[in-house]
């Protein structure tokens, strides 16, 4: 009977005790969390002590691991690197062509300083202000030969300025737009070009330099240009065509090309002299526009 | 000793790995809770009152060592122990199949309770963000099992972990 009594009255203590114990013992570790808590600081030198033995190996597998998961990247994000490969071949193919088109520019800016120093110099066209321009088009149509320019109305070109590149004449400007500009070129049968052939005695001749480029006719071996003078006129074949100035439209002293051949006609009072451009037109890719009209 | 030894390093790698190892394999964000992985196996292997300070040293030393909230893991792995100790007198240990549900449950049952506990310290999660932490890590203890539980387990009974009586050594 007392050893039953002691054993409840013992185990009811025990729980008890137990119960209590619990108690206090989740209030302790709520307290010890709240004080502990993020932000707060307290003395943990054991926590200190562990930090310190353990920085050291976890900086070294975090570096492998990170060095192995560089290195097999491929493998487990497939996907993604698969992505990743055509947005990269996507930018290196822009950024190929943005180089492209940077050297061409400069290219074309070293070609422009080149036409600056002048294969020719008409101390004409030194009054008036030139602007570079690329050619971004061409015709697309077999009625007219004509080049449209970068740069327009915005860039102060107008209508009829002429369009000059190193080694000559090339046209002039029929229509602008503030951004673009087109020029009909003198190898067109539309242009016509008031023009000069000095011959070796200096003395010149004066003339119209017509362009023969029709449809169908382009490919003809008479040439792009003609020029008709009198029988008695001294044009010998090598002369050298400028244009006279007279037009109105083009500065004098600009060298449109050179005599290639010339023939009687079959009256016998004229003749014909085919001119051989000095530009090559077909690799044209920069000019300059000389501001004549509303430039100088 | 050794054997205390050996429990302290593997004690020191469960804290060190989640944060570097299994940072990189981490799984949405989710990383399995190593110490609480070594506190069920030790619970399975040891007896109550060993098995009990394991779990309460190992939870302290945790506290510490993360710096904040002294006490939280303090309580959930003396809990996880207590709870292993439960399940383990009913389960049979040598199944496969029910250590890894024995894993899953004490491992909710923990992460359950540090939510809880977080709930206390005036943390502000979500209850969506607890469900997807709790099923996260126990999946992902469980799935552990798979890897380490045959070879701690051998260790427990024949290797280096294995008990030794006072008499046997």
């Amino acid at each position: 009977m007392w050893k039953l009594g002691e054993s409840t009255v013992g185990r009811r203590v025990n729980l008890t005790g137990i119960a209590v114990l619990v108690f206090f013992l989740l209030l302790g570790i709520l307290v010890s969390m709240r004080l502990t808590g993020l932000g707060r600081t307290f003395p943990n030198p054991v926590g200190g002590v562990i930090q310190r033995l353990a920085s050291p190996v976890e900086n070294v597998i975090l570096s492998v691991g990170n060095r192995i998961k560089r290195d097999t990247r491929a493998l487990w994000s497939f996907d993604q690197v698969e992505k990743e490969n055509v947005a990269l071949r996507r930018d290196v193919n822009k950024l190929t062509g943005e180089n492209l088109s940077l050297k061409e520019q400069i290219l074309a800016g070293m070609r422009y300083a080149a036409l600056d120093q002048g294969e020719f110099r008409s101390p004409a066209l030194d009054k008036y202000a030139k602007v570079g321009a690329t050619i971004i088009d061409r015709n697309p149509t077999a009625w007219y030969q004509t080049l449209t320019l970068n740069r327009g109305s915005a860039d102060g070109v107008a209508v009829n300025d002429p369009v000059i590149a190193n080694l000559g004449l090339v046209g002039k400007v029929v229509s602008v737009t503030a951004k673009t500009a087109e020029v009909l070129l003198i190898t067109d049968g539309q242009g016509q070009v008031s023009a000069l052939v000095r011959g070796s005695s200096g003395n010149p001749t004066f003339g119209i330099v017509q362009g023969t480029y029709k449809a169908g006719s382009r490919l003809t071996s008479t040439g792009h240009l003609e020029m008709l003078f009198r029988r008695a006129d001294k044009v010998n074949v090598g002369d050298l065509v400028l244009t006279s100035g007279l037009g109105g439209v083009y500065p004098v002293d600009i060298p449109v090309g050179k005599v290639q051949e010339v023939q009687l006609d079959k009256t016998g009072l004229l003749k014909t002299a085919y001119i051989d451009p000095l530009v090559n037109f077909d690799s044209l890719e920069e000019v300059y526009i000389v501001k004549t009209v509303g430039g100088k | 000793m050794r054997r205390f030894l050996i429990l302290a390093f593997l004690l020191f790698l469960t804290l060190v790995l989640p944060g570097t190892l299994f940072h990189l394999l981490a799984w949405s964000g989710i990383k399995p809770d190593l110490t609480m992985l070594l506190v069920i196996y030790i619970a399975q292997h040891s007896r109550p009152a060993s098995a009990l300070a394991w779990g309460l040293g190992a939870g302290l030393v945790e506290d510490l060592y993360l710096g904040h909230f002294v006490g939280m893991y303090s309580l959930t792995l003396t809990v996880v122990a207590l709870l292993t100790l439960y399940l383990n007198s009913r389960w049979y240990r040598e199944n496969f199949i029910l250590t890894v549900l024995l894993v899953f449950l004490v491992t909710a049952v923990g992460q359950l309770l540090i939510g809880f506990l977080g709930f206390g310290a005036g943390l502000s999660w979500s209850a969506g963000d607890i469900f997807r932490v709790v099923l996260g890590v126990s999946v992902y203890n469980a799935v552990l099992v798979l890897v380490t539980y045959p070879w701690i387990h051998r260790s427990f009974m024949q290797g280096w972990l294995r008990y030794q009586a006072k008499y046997e050594r």
